[in-house]
This record gives structure tokens, C-alpha cells and sequence, in this order.
């Protein structure tokens, strides 16, 4: 198996990035992004959507800064997890993340626009011709989706990165840049439900950083990755809770999932409807069956969807847990 | 009458003398007479020794010197590996060396219609391209199943089968040319669920001729009923379980790799990680149409193999064939799905399980119903199909047998031989029924087990003798080592702990391509030169095991010299006398019995050649230490080197040979080779677990692992032998399996979705060596390479239902199965929370002193039977009552002993392989 042949573009400003990429689409050229490559090569090896150029991220020095309310797109996970002075939620989270391995190699800005993923869609190019590929990398064939056959409207690959709920527990804003300019938005107004697309991220458009609120301090939480095994998996479910307060004196309480669908999904409207009427425990099994009928995983990964369902409530259960100790 | 010798070449005057080169450099055993002398701890007792005997002598005794049997050895290869020197099969380079790729079918089951390759012979960089046109002899490991090509003939039968290849200069220009070819197909039905594979086809994926079962895909099936079967009858406990198995790969780190060479003296030399390479010379040869003698099969360094390397492979013909076409080395090196598509691994299977226990607490019988699903083609799936069933009539006594078994063609990547062949998905089975028996008889499990074993020199329903057995010894260490009394239904719900045995062949008494009337099945050279150093010339297989320490380790034994003056050569059909390779764990007790012999002869030349120098005869002779010396004086001797080169003078060369086969034994029935071994392995395994109700997880805590090896050659191997066992087992009870998604495509081909648990998952292993001291074995060894692995799935599973009183009848136990029996469980019971779900308790009843009393009489019986001091024959009969010393049949007019059913036997249509015998053979039917 091989990488096919691409240009790798080495800019070493953001600016630089953007005049290449500028460049690349003033010749009408497509291209991709590559941060850390952990997710980016391995597809590439099975021929997965390739793209002749490629522009690096890896020498723009200026994204890489971290501080406690700011998170560079190319600060690499295992960084993260190093840094005392980062959010404990976020340090937690980045620590489930693959293995050491990958953390060191795999960025933030990577893992948030992490490719979502399928069985039939991860696979080398001969199995895929042997399935007569799928909609998400169709080889210009119109094929049709293999996990919900008869439609090919939407991608149903599943989003399986780890951070972006914990982010949005801490009420993360991403910010973009792109040759046209810069946009800033809330973490879970930034994916967009389709496999293919999955964010709002327009052809040479690139997240830049991301901002913690002044106030990420005063919320605790814990994410919650079911998963066979302690290291490598992706999430099969993940779950994300965070909290200002305690006890009965709760002031905030926000819920998010990933690994359920083809984008993580913040549960706004549920942890809202827990913390107006709180009941403690009770509550939280009441917010874990609402959130286990909000989401709708296909069969696409590893375990069986109804059972990564049915396992929310008991994740929801277990990442709120320490709000009870405390 | 005593010569006085001269030990020192120097002069008086301290000058050397004239004319005499001194060979004696330091190290190699020169001429110091204060070199080392025998290690007496390692010695035993029964010549004169220090080391306790517990199982009385062997007769291998007399050939300990205490040099490095039952020493801690680091493997003599393991340094070539871990500074990343050795080659494996991909790291051979030749010059002017083209790379192959291989076209494979995209399709399930198609008709090869047309296969055009002239546009990929035209691209540039394109030196030859191969089709089955090239290659038109069938193969197969075994003789009897030879249904396999180097490519597809007319068909292509799973999706990865092979179909044409390439030779390119290098690897992009071969993989576009692949694209080039353009090939026709005609899709037929495809065959996925083994249950299918029962029935009649219209397009049966491979045609038998005369032999065809039916017009089905039933490759082969077999029927084997032995002893009375009225016990299972009128059982007062039973437990009858259907399970289903998921097929397992052996996920082993070196991906299939292979160079191909025709040297410039016209003869073929094949470079690949093989475990069997004399098969594949074999199989070479009736492919290419070639001789033997012109095909030099090199093994190179194996990156594990685990049964997936021991088939000779399509792509081993394909190099070969297209090096013979382009006139350079080929070589062919996979990528990770093509192993999966090459497979290989174990079985998924359907095992429907009965155990059978009478009200005096014995297995009155064992009755198993097993439908294999074989992919699509043969491989090892004949000698499987029989492991099924007969590998479980030890180490328990039985009052009957009733097996039933089929494997059936379907198109997916074909199953074979796996670490543990074909025993361990029904051991598992077994030993859960084992403990639903104890529990319906209010007996704890281990005294159970302990009340209904085999003893020492006795022979089992279907006719396997067993000499050795330290599965008594090998239970009760498990059990005190893990606290089993103080643990078993005493732990709090979410945590339990189980046993499981196992039972295994050491060597498969019947080898696959041989006559062993005729020929040994291990053979030994040994070679030694002025330097003094052994040159060991053997055929056995390493493949990380440690066949070649072993080997060195006996020589080293016999001829008391250190393991760095031993050299094994192992790896060349052309310098290696013929050996049946690493499989069915035949390697230490048949090569290394091999090399005991060989080491003999040399030493006999040696003491020979000592008493002439010395003139104390051999009887009086004591090899120690790069030394030969009077037993009574030690001062008085020859160094190694000495004694050499006088034997060499005497004869002109010092070489001398060994060879080893099988007694005869076993029965007459057909099939009564299958699982005919000259020893068996006997192990048992406590494992402890937690198992998370709310999520079903499964955590293994800790493994307590007593594995029987007969005599640990070399301890440091045997525990890495048991613990690597427990890893792969484990894999299997807990995460791997092979998955097919919705029209029957493998899912997971790739390391991250085919779960082998990592190092978070690994629990402490605690392994636990027990020598039973086999009376045949090599020093007394027996296996220690596949056996350990059998224990750890019972084990896992009886440990999950103490734990939370769930019995598992479906590997493996993912979190999602395990959810799913807590779910049903809580509904049948109307629970809302699967924490407040019973924990299981155990009562003992009024048998459990009855059988206690029993086990009890029984270490005894077993005790004498090993010191020899009782040597009454022992049946498998005898428990129940039977006199060993006449026919059963003759005894009990309810004993059976078939192998074919009758229409009685068959009447029940659930049970599946059953099926299989529903059919009847074309040459039968008077239409073929």
C-alpha cells in the first residue's frame, strides 16, 4: 500500500499558508490541510479522497501558542494533556485520545476536524471496489450510501473524535481564517450534519485557534469514552458533561456527545431542562434517557448502535459522577 | 591398565614444541583441566545428582550433564531480533530484484469468463504478468484436500482470492498494472452462513467429483460415537449449550512475505517465513513440475506464525512462477487485509454442547454437535473437523462420546489451523458445561474435576494412550496459588472466579505427507570440526517459539558444552534433513528427541576417542564442561577439543545423526489417528474478573496459569509460552473476531478494528510450570506452545458467570453481548438496575464430601500409577465400573463404538452438523 505521489507545501506564516492556498485555487487546484497527519496518511494509503497538493501547517510557529484560554490549532494533544495551566476537563479528555504515539504527532486543530469515519468508507481501495465504493468517496461512480442504502443524499459517517465535546462544555469559540478573512463562532455552531461536509469550513479555509470564556475556570467536568480498548479506539460514544457549582447550589450544567453521529451534538435544551427542574441523581437519569433519544447512531462502527444508545445514560451517569462526591 | 597423558604441548623449558599448532585458544574448552565440572543441582538424584525426582527417573537421566536443561535460557536468536538484524521474509534483497502485486477478486463467487492482460504487459516497467494459465496444478497442505491454486483457474471464490499478478521494477508501476488487467466475471450466489453451506447448491464452490458430499458444500464431516450412551439419557445433571464462535485471526506481526529466485544454476530457491517448510517444498515442486532436489526452500526469520504460516500459500507459487517467467528474484510482500484474505485463522463455529453428569458426581457422557465454517478452501480443515470433537475425550473419564462434526465450504477467507488447533472453541464449551454440571450437583467445580481425570498410563474412550498427566497437580496449584476456596461464590456481585483445563497434543502421532512405517518424523545432523563447536543440522521450524534453543540446549545436554559452541542451521531445504515443521506442537519432543539421539552418537565417538587416550573406558568416562574426565578423579581427563581431534584423527570426521518416530499406538477405526499423539499437554487455568453490569465489560484481573509441559527444558521459554497464550486466548474470549458486515464483506481487516487487547487489557498472568515427567518425552517434555492457550476461555467465562450469574454461550464477550445477556437476564427476572441482580451462591450438597473422598483416593491411584509401583492397565471405563483387561463391548451390551450414523442417530433436526450426514455421496448415489 502506498501514499500516492503529492505537492507538500511547507508555509511558515498563516499568511504564507493563505497566499498558497490562494494560489492553489487561483490555478483551480483542489487541496488538503495536513496538521499532525495522523488521520490525513493513513487515508491517503487507501487512496481515500487524495488530493495532488497538500499545504503543512507544521512550521507556522504562530498556532501553536497555549494558554489557559487559548488553544492553538497545531498545539499537539499530548501538549495538551502536559500542560498544567490548561482546562483539567480538556487535559482529561486529550488523555483518552488514541495512544501516546498519535498524541504526540496529532494536534488539536487536527482532532477537531477529525474525517468522520465509516466500515465502508475506512478501507483499502480494493476492498472498497469490492463493495463498488460508497457515497462519501463515490470515484466519481454516484455510488450509493452502504449504511443506509437508497439514499444518497446524506453521509452518515460517524464523527469519532474525542476533544470537540469536551470543548463544548467549556463553551470553546473556534476561530477561522481563510484568504477572504476571519470568522469566529461558538465550537458547536462550527459542524454542519453530513459525513461529507461536516463543518462550516470553506475550500482553503483553516481554524486558526480556539478560545476558552474567562469564566472556563469555575466549570468542572469529565468525558466519558466507551471504547473496547484503553488505548487506540476511537470512541464508539463519548459523552462530556461540565458544571458551575455544586451540589445542590448547581449554577450551570452543559451536556455534549460525539461519536453518535456524523457531527458531536451539544445538548443544550436537555442539560437546561435538567437544571431548571435539578433533582440531583434523579435528574441526571431523567437528562441521560433524553439525550439517549436525541442521538441516532447508524451501524457503521464497531459496536452496534443500540447498544452505544443505551450506553449514553450510563456515560452521562459516570462523567457527572464527581459533581456528587464533591 | 592407565596411560599417563600429556596434556601440555610445551617443553620442559616452557618453549613449545616443534611442529604441533596448538588449538586450544581460551574459551573453547582449551586444555585448562580447571574448566567448570558438572552442575550438580541440575543433575538428578537418580544418578547421583542433587536434583529431586518427584516422579521417580527418566530415561533420559543418564544423558544430564547439568549444563543447560532446566536452566532459564534467553533464546540463541533473540539477539539477531532485538538489534533488528534478523531477516524476515521482506528483508531479503537480491539484486535486480522485481516486486510483485497480485490482482485479487472483487467479488464473492464468480466464473473467471476472459482476463486480459496486454495492457499491462505494455506499460513500461511491467517485465511479466501471471494468470492461472500459468499454473495449472492444484495443491493443498494436506494430501488428501488438495483444492487450492497458485491463481484462480475458472472461478474465484471469496472476495481476496487471487486472480493474476504481476512483476513490475518496482512497486507503483506494479500496482497500476493490476489496474490494467481486465478480467470478466460471471457473479454466482455466494454461500456466507455456514447453515447454508448444509444444503444443496446449485453452484457448490468446489466440485469433489465422485467424492462429493451431496450436491452440498459440506467439505467433510465426521461421526463418532463411543461407550454407553444411556448415561446422557438418564443424566441427573445436564447442561446443554448452543454456542456461537466467531472466527479468530492469529494477527501476528510480520505480514506474509516471499522472494522467489531462480539461480543462475537453474535451480529454485524460495525465501519465506514458513513454519512448514518441507510442505511447501512439496507443494512447490508439483506446481512448478519441477524435482524436488532442484528447489531450495530457505526459511527465513518467522514474525510469528501461530498456524498462519503453515500452509504452503498461493503467493509462495506466484512468485516462484513469475520469477521463473521474468528471469529475476520476485518478491511479494502483503499488506495487512491480504493477510486477513489469506486467513488462516481459526474457525467461526456453532457448537452445540452437552454434558452429562450421573448422581455419583461422573461425566456419564459428552455429547457435541459441531458445524465449522471452513471459508473457501481446505487448508487444515479435514484434521479440524475431527480436533472438534475427539481433543475433548481427555482429561476427564467419560462413559460416552457422541460427536457429530462438519466443516462446510463458504466464500469468505479460508479458516485453518490456529494456535490450539480445532480444541479450543469445544474445550471451551466443555468446561462451561463442566461447571452448569457441578453447579446442578451442588459440587464446587474444582473438586469436580478433580474427582473425574484420567490418571497417568491410561487410555482414553476413543483409544488415545496417554503416559503422563499432571493435570491433578496442575488444579490443585491453581487452586492454592488463587485462593479458589476463600474466592469461589464469595466475592461481591461484579466479580467472580473461574477454572478451566485443557488438553493438547504434543505432536500429531500420524504425520500429514509421511509414511511413518517407513520414515522418522524428525531427523538430526550433527557436525563437528576442528574448532570443536557442534554444528547442528535440523529441519524443525523456529518461528520464534525456540525450536532452535531447544535443539542446541539437548546437544548442549548431552555433550556438557556451552550453548555459544552450538550452532544450529535450521533454515535451508538444502542443508536440513527433512522435518514436518512447527505445527500440532510436534517441535521439542520430536526434534529435540532427535537431537538427544544424534548428541549420543557424537558423544560415544568422543569417549571412544577419550579412552584412548586416557585409557579409562567410556563406562568410567563424565562429560563436564568443555571436558571429558575418570568419574572417580576429575584431574584426570581431556579437554573437548582433545578428544575431537583424536576422534577426528581416529575417523577423519566427526559427525553422527539422530532420528525420532512415533511407538505405535491408537486404534483401528477411521479416523483414529486424528488426535493420536505420542504425549498430551494437560493444563488448568483460574482466572479472575470484573465484569461491569451497567456497560458488560469484561476485565480479566488476574490469571493463575498451571500448564503441564512434561519437564521445563527451558523455564524462561515455557512462561512465555504460557503467558503469550493467555494474551491470545483472551483476545479471543474477550475482544478479537473476524466481522462480516451485511453482504458478507470482512469488516475489520486491519489492526485497529480487529481488537487484540493492548497492554491495558493484559492482566498479570502468574504461570505456573508442572513437570509430570513424560517417560517419552525429551527429558521428559511435553508441549508447552499451544495448550496453555486452551484453559484461559473456560476460564474467563465460568469466571463471568460467578461474577454475575450469567452463562455465555457466544464469543467474543464484547461489552455489547455481555449487555445484552444482563438486559435479558433483568427482564426475565423484572429488575430495573443490572446491580441488583442475585449473585450467585454455592450450598455444597451431600455429594461434594463424596467426590472430595474420591479425588482424594484417586491422587493416590495416580501417584503409584507414576512411580510405576502400580502398573495395572487403565481403559477409560474404569471409574464406571469396567475391567480394563477385556473388550468393553464385551462387558456392557449398550457399548457402542461407530463411526457412522444410523437414521436414529440423526433424527434430531436441530442439531446442525448432523445435516451434514443427511446427504450421500455421488459415487454412492450411482450418478457421478
Amino acid at each position: 500500500m502506498r501514499v500516492p505521489p503529492f505537492t507538500l507545501h511547507t508555509p511558515t506564516s498563516i499568511e504564507e499558508a493563505m497566499d498558497t492556498a490562494g494560489t492553489l485555487q487561483a490555478d483551480g487546484k483542489e487541496f488538503d490541510w495536513i496538521a499532525g497527519g495522523t488521520d490525513l496518511l493513513p487515508n491517503y494509503k487507501w487512496h481515500l479522497n487524495t488530493q495532488k497538493d497538500v499545504i503543512s501547517l507544521a512550521s507556522i510557529k504562530e498556532m501553536k501558542t497555549l494558554s489557559p484560554t487559548h488553544i492553538g490549532a497545531m498545539v499537539k494533544l499530548h501538549d495538551l494533556v502536559e500542560d498544567a495551566n490548561s482546562h483539567p476537563l480538556l487535559r482529561q479528555t486529550a488523555g483518552n485520545i488514541a495512544s501516546v504515539l498519535i498524541r504526540r504527532q496529532g494536534t488539536v486543530g487536527g482532532n477537531i476536524c477529525l474525517d468522520t469515519r465509516c466500515f465502508w468508507f475506512n478501507q483499502s481501495e480494493e476492498w472498497r471496489r469490492s463493495i463498488e465504493w460508497c457515497h462519501k468517496c463515490d470515484c466519481d461512480t454516484g455510488a450509493d450510501c452502504r449504511v443506509i442504502p437508497n439514499q444518497n443524499t446524506l453521509c452518515v459517517a460517524t464523527y469519532q473524535a474525542d476533544l470537540a465535546p469536551a470543548l463544548m462544555c467549556l463553551n470553546a469559540s473556534i476561530h477561522l481564517i481563510s484568504p477572504s478573512g476571519q470568522r469566529t463562532m461558538l465550537l458547536n455552531e462550527f459542524f454542519e450534519l453530513d459525513g461529507m461536509k461536516r463543518n462550516v469550513l470553506e475550500d482553503g479555509e483553516i481554524v486558526s485557534h480556539l478560545t476558552l470564556p474567562d469564566d472556563a475556570a469555575d466549570w468542572h467536568g469529565k468525558y466519558e469514552k466507551l471504547c473496547l480498548r484503553e488505548s487506540w479506539d476511537f470512541p464508539e460514544a463519548g459523552v462530556a458533561v461540565s458544571w458551575k457549582g455544586a451540589g445542590n447550589e448547581l449554577q450551570g450544567l452543559r451536556v455534549a456527545t460525539t461519536g453518535c453521529e456524523s457531527i458531536p451534538v451539544f445538548h443544550q435544551e436537555q442539560a437546561e431542562d435538567a437544571l431548571k427542574n435539578w433533582q440531583g441523581k434523579d435528574s441526571i437519569k431523567a437528562l441521560g434517557q433524553a439525550i439517549k433519544k436525541e442521538v441516532k447512531p447508524v451501524n457503521n462502527t464497531y459496536f452496534p448502535p443500540a447498544y452505544r444508545r443505551k450506553m449514553l445514560p450510563v456515560l452521562v451517569k459516570r462523567a457527572i459522577a464527581p459533581l456528587f462526591e464533591e | 591398565m592407565t596411560k599417563k597423558v600429556d596434556f601440555s604441548k610445551t617443553r620442559s623449558d616452557g618453549k613449545r614444541v616443534a611442529g604441533q599448532q596448538d588449538f586450544g585458544v581460551p574459551g573453547s574448552g582449551g586444555s585448562d583441566p580447571m574448566s567448570g565440572l558438572q552442575d550438580i543441582e541440575h543433575i538428578p538424584k537418580s544418578i547421583g545428582g542433587q536434583k529431586s525426582q518427584p516422579r521417580g527417573p527418566h530415561v533420559h537421566d543418564r544423558h544430564i550433564t547439568g549444563t543447560s536443561i532446566g536452566k532459564p535460557t534467553p533464546l540463541i536468536d533473540a539477539n539477531w531480533k532485538i538489534t533488528g538484524q534478523a531477516k524476515y521474509g521482506d528483508d531479503i534483497r537480491l539484486p535486480g530484484e522485481l516486486i510483485a502485486k497480485i490482482l485479487r477478486s472483487p467479488h464473492h463467487h464468480a466464473l473467471v469468463k476472459n482476463i486480459d492482460t496486454s495492457a499491462a504487459e505494455a506499460l513500461t516497467g511491467v517485465v511479466s504478468v501471471a494468470t492461472g494459465a500459468d499454473s495449472v496444478n492444484r495443491f493443498g497442505v494436506l494430501p488428501v484436500t488438495k483444492d487450492e491454486h497458485a491463481m484462480a483457474q475458472d472461478k474465484v471464490r471469496h472476495i481476496g482470492d487471487l486472480v493474476a499478478c504481476v512483476a513490475a521494477v518496482n512497486e507503483e508501476t506494479a500496482i497500476e498494472a493490476l489496474s490494467l488487467i481486465k478480467v470478466e466475471y460471471e457473479v454466482l450466489d455466494s454461500i456466507h452462513d455456514m447453515e447454508e453451506g448444509l444444503e444443496d447448491s446449485e453452484h457448490p464452490i468446489h466440485d469433489r467429483g465422485k467424492y462429493h458430499i451431496g450436491e452440498s458444500n459440506v467439505q467433510k464431516r465426521v461421526f463418532q460415537q463411543f461407550g454407553n450412551l444411556s448415561g446422557m439419557e438418564n443424566a441427573a445433571a445436564s447442561s446443554e449449550a448452543d454456542w456461537t464462535f466467531a472466527g479468530v485471526h492469529h494477527g501476528f506481526t510480520e505480514p506474509h512475505a516471499v522472494v522467489a529466485h531462480w539461480d543462475p544454476s537453474g535451480r529454485l530457491t524460495v525465501y519465506s517465513p514458513q513454519q512448514v517448510p518441507h510442505y511447501l517444498h512439496r507443494a512447490l515442486s508439483s506446481v512448478l513440475d519441477i524435482p524436488m532436489h532442484q528447489i531450495n526452500v530457505h526459511r527465513t526469520f518467522v514474525g510469528g506464525g501461530f498456524g498462519g504460516k503453515s500452509d504452503p500459500f498461493p503467493h509462495e507459487m506466484c512468485a516462484a512462477i513469475l520469477a521463473r517467467k521474468s528471469g529475476h528474484p520476485v518478491r511479494i510482500c502483503f499488506d495487512r487485509e491480504e493477510v486477513y484474505w489469506i486467513n488462516r485463522g481459526r474457525h467461526p463455529s456453532r457448537i452445540q454442547m452437552g454434558v452429562f453428569a450421573d448422581d455419583e458426581g461422573r461425566i456419564s457422557g459428552i455429547e457435541t454437535d459441531a458445524l465449522i465454517d471452513g471459508g473457501a478452501f481446505a487448508s487444515f480443515g479435514h484434521v479440524t473437523t475431527y480436533y472438534n470433537g475427539v481433543l475433548h475425550t481427555s482429561p476427564y473419564e467419560i462413559g460416552g462420546f457422541h460427536y457429530t462434526g462438519a466443516r462446510v465450504w463458504t466464500n469468505k477467507p479460508a479458516s485453518g489451523a490456529m494456535r490450539g488447533h480445532g480444541a479450543v472453541n469445544s474445550r471451551c464449551a466443555v468446561e462451561v458445561g463442566i461447571d452448569a454440571v457441578s453447579e446442578q450437583l451442588g459440587v464446587d467445580p474444582m473438586t469436580f474435576r478433580l474427582a473425574n481425570l484420567l490418571p497417568p498410563h491410561s487410555r482414553t474412550i476413543t483409544g488415545f494412550r496417554i503416559t503422563s498427566t499432571g493435570m491433578r497437580e496442575c488444579l490443585a496449584k491453581v487452586r492454592e496459588q488463587s485462593g479458589w476456596d476463600e474466592k469461589f461464590r464469595k466475592m461481591p456481585f461484579g466479580r467472580g472466579i473461574g477454572v478451566g483445563c485443557g488438553f493438547f497434543i504434543s505432536g500429531s502421532g500420524l504425520p500429514i505427507h509421511w509414511d511413518p512405517e517407513n520414515f522418522p518424523h524428525a531427523t538430526v545432523h550433527l557436525q563437528c570440526d576442528m574448532d570443536g563447536g557442534v554444528t547442528v543440522h535440523t529441519g524443525a521450524a523456529e518461528i520464534g517459539q525456540g525450536s532452535d534453543t531447544a535443539v542446541a540446549q539437548a546437544v548442549s545436554e548431552v555433550l556438557a558444552l556451552p550453548l555459544d559452541m552450538i550452532r544450529v542451521r535450521s533454515k535451508e531445504s538444502d542443508t536440513s534433513p527433512v522435518d514436518l515443521g512447527s505445527y500440532s506442537s510436534r517441535v521439542t519432543f520430536m526434534n529435540a528427541n532427535a537431537a538427544i539421539r544424534a548428541a549420543i552418537d557424537l558423544r560415544d565417538k568422543i569417549l571412544k576417542a577419550t579412552w584412548e587416550l586416557t585409557g579409562y573406558h567410556p563406562d568410567q568416562l563424565v562429560l563436564g564442561d568443555r571436558r571429558v574426565y575418570y568419574k572417580h578423579d576429575p584431574a584426570i581427563g581431556v579437554s573437548w577439543l582433545q578428544a575431537c581431534h583424536k576422534a577426528q584423527a581416529d575417523s577423519g570426521s566427526l559427525i553422527a545423526t539422530g532420528s525420532y518416530r512415533t511407538p505405535p499406538m491408537g486404534g483401528v477405526h477411521k479416523g483414529a489417528a486424528a488426535g493420536l499423539a505420542p504425549a498430551y499437554s494437560f493444563s488448568a487455568y483460574v482466572a479472575e474478573v470484573e465484569v461491569d453490569a451497567e456497560t458488560g465489560f469484561v476485565k480479566v484481573v488476574k490469571a493463575w496459569a498451571a500448564h503441564d509441559c512434561g519437564k521445563a527444558l527451558n523455564p524462561l521459554a515455557v512462561e512465555g509460552q504460557i503467558i503469550g497464550s493467555c494474551h491470545m486466548g483472551m483476545g479471543q474470549v474477550l475482544s478479537e473476531e473476524m466481522k462480516y458486515g451485511r453482504g458478507g464483506n470482512l469488516l475489520n481487516p486491519d489492526l485497529l478494528d480487529y481488537k487484540i487487547l493492548s497492554v491495558h487489557e493484559m492482566p498479570e498472568v502468574i504461570p505456573i510450570i508442572v513437570e509430570s515427567n513424560d517417560p517419552e518425552g525429551p527429558f521428559g517434555a511435553k508441549e508447552a506452545g499451544e495448550g496453555p492457550l486452551l484453559p484461559i476461555l473456560p476460564a474467563v467465562c465460568n469466571a463471568v458467570y460467578d461474577a454475575i450469574g450469567i452463562r455465555p454461550n457466544e464469543l467474543p464477550l464484547t461489552p455489547d453481548r455481555v449487555h445484552k445477556l444482563i438486559e435479558k437476564k433483568c427482564k426475565v427476572m423484572g429488575i430495573d438496575e443490572p446491580m441488583d441482580l442475585p449473585n450467585p451462591s454455592f450450598t455444597p450438597s451431600p455429594l461434594q464430601d463424596i467426590i472430595a473422598q474420591r479425588a482424594d483416593d484417586h491422587a493416590q491411584r495416580d501417584l503409584e500409577r507414576d512411580l510405576l509401583k502400580d502398573r495395572s492397565s487403565y481403559v477409560n471405563g474404569v471409574l464406571f465400573g469396567f475391567d480394563p483387561d477385556r473388550p468393553l463391548s464385551e462387558q456392557d451390551e449398550g457399548w457402542r463404538e461407530a463411526i457412522t450414523p444410523t437414521q436414529e442417530d440423526l433424527v434430531d433436526d436441530n442439531k446442525r452438523a448432523a445435516k451434514a450426514w443427511k446427504h450421500v455421496e455421488r459415487r454412492y448415489r450411482g450418478d457421478a
